[in-house]
This record gives C-alpha cells, structure tokens and sequence, in this order.
C-alpha cells in the first residue's frame, strides 16, 4: 500500500515539475528580452552576441530548446548562470544549505513554541496565555514578513547594536570545515566554538523573523484541533469517569488533536521557503531566496527557472513524506 | 502564504444543513442573513475593529488622491530630503523629499485595484472550473482537478515569482501571476460545495422541468455556492494585496516611482540607519490592511458558520 502511495507520489511530482518548467520556459521565451544580449553585455559587438547566442543553443527552434532544457534538469544540469557564469546546479549546492539552516531553525522554534502554546490555549480558553497566542496567530498572518524583517534588523542593529545586521558569519571568520555545510552543526562538529558563537548569533534574528508565520500557523491549528477534540463526547466520558484532568488531555486529546496538525508540516516548507525569499534580502543571507532574487533582477532565466523547479520538488517531496508518515500514524487512513 | 485556507470539505457542510424546501422560501435566507450580520458586528469588537479600518482604507483608495496634503509625485531634494515626522509632513518624507502621508494615501488605490483585478479574475475562473467540474463529473472533473492539483502542488508566492520574472518586472504581469496562484483555490472550493448542492431536491425538480443545464448551474446552484465564495474572498483580499507588495519588494511588480507600498519599502531598505519613518510607515499601513480584512474574513467565516464552535 504504502509502494503504491509512494509510486502515485512520486508520478506526480513528474508531471508537477514537468508542468512548472513547461509554463516558465512558455513564459520567458515569450518576453521579448535577448538573453544573449544580456550575457554579452550592451557594448559587445555583433558577432560576440552571435557567438553566445550559438554557444548556449539560442538558436535552435523553441520545442528543441525546452527538450535539452528538460534532458539537462533530469540530470541536474540546469545550464550556466548568466550573471555568474557557473553552472546553476553548482550555485544551488553553495547556497541551498544556508536557507535549510534557516529553515530548519525556523521549523524548530515554531514547533517547539507553537504546539504547546496551542495546547495550552485550547485548554484554558479566555485566558492571558489564550489571548497571547490569539495575538500571535492573527498578527503572525497581517506582518509582512520583509516589514517585520526590516524593523527587526532596525532595532537590534542599527539601534542597539546587539545582533549583525546579515550574513553567516563575520567577514573576518572563516566558516567551518564543510561536513553539512550547515555552519551551526558543523562548527559544533569540529569543536570551534567562536565560530559556533558567530554564526548562532548571525541566525538569531533572521530565524525569529521567519519563525514568526509559522508560529502563527501552528499555534492556530493546534488551537483549533484541540477545541475540536475537547468538546468531543469521550472527553467528557474520561472526565465523567474521574481522570484527572491533566491526563486526559495529554493521554486522550492530544494525540488526536496533534494528527492535522502533521499536515501542516508540509504546509510550512512552504511558508518558510517563500518567507526565505524576503528575509534572506533584508539580512543579506547566502541562500537560494537571494540568489532566486538577484536572478530575477538580473534577468537571468537558467538560475530563475532551477531554482523555482528545485524548491517545488523539495516541496512537493516533503508533502510526500507528510503523507506516508501520516498512514502509520493514522490507521484509520486506507488509500 | 495559503496555509492558513480553509478546508473546502468543512466548508461544504457548513453550508448544507438547511432544507432545500426552506432554501426556496424567499423570506428565511433574508431574516438568517440580517440576524448572522447583527451576530457578525455586535457579537466581536475586533469584527468591528476590521469594518471600521477597511472601510478607511476603501475611502482613501477612493479619495486619497485628491485629500493628500502633497503632491505624491513632486520631488524637493534640496528642501525636504528625508525630514522625519512633522506638522507639514505628518509622517516624514522619502529620499527624493516627497511626502509620504501624500504617497501612502495614494498607493492604497493601487492595492485596491490589485486586490479587485487579481481576486476578479481568479475567482471567475476558478468558479468556472469548478462550476463545470462538479456540475459534469466524469473525465471533465478528473482533467480539471488534476490539472487544479498541480497548481496547488507550488508554495503559492514561489510559483507567483516564477511566473512574474518569467514574463517581466511589472505591476501587470504580477496581477497575472497572482491571479494564476489564487484561481486553483477557488476551482476547489466551488467544486466541493457544486457536489454537495446537485443533489439537492429542487435542483432535480429543476431538471424534471427539462432546465436547460445552463440555467441550473447559473440560477440554482451558483447562488447557492456564493456565501462560501464570498467568505473566501474577504479572507483572500488581504492576502492578495501582502502577496504583491512582499512581490515589489523583491523588484518585481510595482516599479519606482510608484507609491506601491512594497515599492516603496524596498527603496526605504537603502536608507533604514538614517530614516526609520520611511520603512515604518507604509509597513504599518499593510500590515493594518492585512489585519483588517482578516479580521473580516474570520469573523464572516464564525458568522454564517454554523458549526464553528468558536465565537
């Protein structure tokens, strides 16, 4: 059951990432722009331009470009950068794991903050600690990611001068030696503490900022789930039958109001991966949000299309994963 | 960015507990209607708290042109660059010395016409969709659906970016991209509540009475969807305009001088160590937005909501 779940999964992610790259190359290659005029820059000659329009297969007809487009994705070869010159999938290795560090920190707090803030919430209805997360989940929804990014960096920055205003690490520190290329664990890792120091204060700020949604998200649908559950008729009866309160809503609510909140997993790399696209520019952070940015600014088609594809596969992968991990804890589930 | 929809399966009961019989009766919708409104205002300050800042917000889009104490557009480097807060420039002015209480009071226009353009077309097409879908079953469903799926397969605002950089850094093609994000929603939406509704009994007297098909969907079942379509709406306005000032901000949609507030929030990033005002400001006006039509959006949604157990 679960090889057919995953085989149907997976022949949908085919067909999703062949859709996205059908309409983003349709699109790009309707807008009059001349890529080649763009590499070459606006003082090459003529026949420089023709050169780079021949080298990078701009003169073949449309439907084969989007084939050799399609046959280099499948291996990973999304062609060169046009404002770097490297190969895309060179530039998402170096900086796809900057914004999973961000990302993950981000699912973390969230999680950790927003799942027993819910709880509580849904529990004690009306109360201070109900009128917190109230606050955070409907303000979480209306701040502008960037906004909040910006006025964040604002304070602790420019005012208090607490936090760095961007980047991994100082300019002066070297990063860590490269095991997962996550600054954080790497530097752990290799038992160098400063630098440990450098980039968990480099994070600070930026993981708060993008947290933020999510914790909204969260701390909302865990509320929400566990109201639903609470009002049910066999909490009542556990109650009725003398269990002590605590009990019942670790033991007998919890672990049915905490199953849709599981979805929202998936729902979050969302989040957190649009999130990344502004508060990466606000904080000057070396991930796939501002490289996506500086791509598009710069016109730069290959970089723009591999990096859209990359971040929906990994989407639609995790939204994979959601749902297996679902049918073992839900059995009630038959596909 | 869509995380927080709602589902169209609790959506589709929520809407189908009335008898068709009463539905048909022309008095009972009127009568529940005023009373869920009266629940709706009376019932939750912030529900108020939402109508009162929206309704600013429609006012200035209207006539925030003609009100605004400057000109939004005239620029005064040598006088008035970057002055903070005053009596002549109650929120302070921008890097070229245009006042920005004048530029926030016109961009709201902007995000209006934003809101309605993207909204419009996505919700025509998206109920098209799902009108047909669910109406006609079958192949025709399993085609739109699938096809409705991979659209919402995306992070929403990545796919918006992909299509707008695709087709070029401007206002217009940012409405189409949002109007390509948002439609699928509304297919779903609309499709969930067409299936539970052509069961209903005076949809089959209407075919009994040999209806054209056409006229069922556009006079029975339609307006029986709207209440729903409307709730997802309100919710989706404040989405719609945060989606495309957060796509300005990263250089797509609006471009300068355009007093968009997320155009002008990116310019303001230059100067944020000299002139917190300038970022603070058109921050502050979205992110009320935002809230407001939130706030209208949940509160519609526990009103005309029977089975929402919240208040």
């Amino acid at each position: 059951m679960i090889t057919r779940l995953i085989i149907r999964r997976l022949f949908f992610l085919v067909l999703v990432l062949f859709g996205l790259s059908l309409i983003t190359f349709t699109l790009s290659h309707l807008v009059p722009a001349d890529p080649a005029r763009m590499i070459a820059g606006p003082r090459a000659s003529k026949s420089a331009v023709e050169k780079i329009r021949e080298d990078y297969g701009l003169n073949d007809p449309l439907p084969v470009q989007y084939v050799n487009y399609v046959k280099g994705a499948v291996t990973l070869d999304f062609g060169r950068s046009f404002s770097s010159r490297r190969p895309v999938s060179e530039d998402l290795g170096r900086y796809l794991p900057a914004t999973i560090e961000l990302g993950l920190y981000a699912f973390l707090i969230a999680t950790v903050v927003g799942v027993p803030l819910g709880v509580a919430s849904a529990v004690k209805r009306d109360s201070w600690i109900d009128h917190f997360s109230r606050f955070i989940s409907i303000s979480g929804l209306a701040l502008p990611v960037f906004w909040l990014a910006l006025m964040a960096q604002f304070f602790f920055f420019g005012k208090l001068g607490w936090l760095p205003d961007g980047q991994r690490l100082p300019n002066s520190v070297d990063p860590p030696r490269s095991i997962t290329h996550l600054y954080t664990v790497d530097s752990l890792l290799t038992g160098n503490w400063e630098t440990l120091r450098y980039s968990m204060e480099h994070l600070l700020l930026p993981v708060l900022v993008l947290a933020y949604g999510s914790l909204a998200v969260v701390t909302r649908m865990v509320r929400g789930g566990m109201i639903e559950v609470l009002n049910q008729d066999y909490i009542r009866t556990a109650r009725a039958k003398g269990l002590a309160s605590n009990e019942v809503v670790r033991k007998h609510a919890m672990k049915n109001a905490l199953l849709p909140a599981v979805t929202s997993l998936g729902l979050q790399v969302g989040l957190l991966f649009s999130g990344a696209f502004l508060v990466e520019i606000v904080f000057s952070w070396p991930g796939v949000g501002r490289y996506a940015v500086d791509a598009i600014q710069a016109v730069d088609y290959n970089a723009t299309m591999a990096t859209t594809l990359v971040i929906a596969a990994i989407f639609v992968l995790v939204n994979m994963f959601v749902d297996i991990l679902y049918l073992f804890l839900d059995p009630r589930i038959a596909l | 960015m869509n995380a927080d929809r709602i589902d169209p399966a609790t959506m589709a009961t929520a809407t189908g507990t009335a008898s068709p019989l009463l539905d048909e009766a022309r008095q009972r919708p009127e009568s529940q209607l005023r009373k869920n409104l009266k629940r709706f205002l009376v019932g939750n300050r912030l529900n108020l708290l939402g109508v009162v800042i929206v309704a600013l917000f429609l006012f200035l889009a209207a006539f925030g042109e003609l009100l605004a104490p400057h000109d939004p557009y005239t620029a005064d480097i040598t006088n008035s660059k970057l002055l903070g807060p005053s009596l002549t420039h109650p929120l302070g002015t921008d890097e070229l010395g245009r006042d920005l209480l004048s530029r926030i009071m016109t961009g709201t226009r902007i995000s209006v016409q934003v809101a309605l353009i993207v909204l419009g077309f996505a919700v025509t097409f998206g109920t098209v969709v799902g009108l047909i879908a669910g109406y006609f079953g079958g192949w025709v469903d399993e085609v739109l659906m699938r096809l409705t799926d991979m659209f919402l397969a995306f992070p929403a605002l990545i796919l918006a970016v992909a299509i707008a950089a695709s087709l070029g850094r401007n206002l217009r093609n940012t409405m189409i991209a949002l109007a390509t994000v948002f439609w699928p929603w509304y297919a779903r939406l609309v499709r969930a509540q067409v299936l539970s509704i052509k069961e209903r009994e005076y949809v089959q007297a209407a075919h009994s009475i040999g209806m054209p098909q056409s006229r069922v969907m556009l006079r029975h079942i339609l307006p029986n969807a709207a209440s729903v379509i409307i709730i997802q709406i309100t919710l989706d306005v404040g989405y719609a305009i945060l989606a495309t000032s957060s796509l300005s901000f990263i250089g797509l949609g609006a471009q300068p001088p355009s007093p968009e507030w997320g155009t002008m929030m990116s310019t303001a990033r230059n100067y944020f160590r000299d002139a917190w005002w300038y970022m603070a400001f058109p921050g502050i006006a979205l992110t009320l937005t935002v809230l407001a039509f939130n706030l209208i959006g949940d509160g519609l949604q526990d009103a005309l909501d029977p089975r929402s157990g919240r208040r």
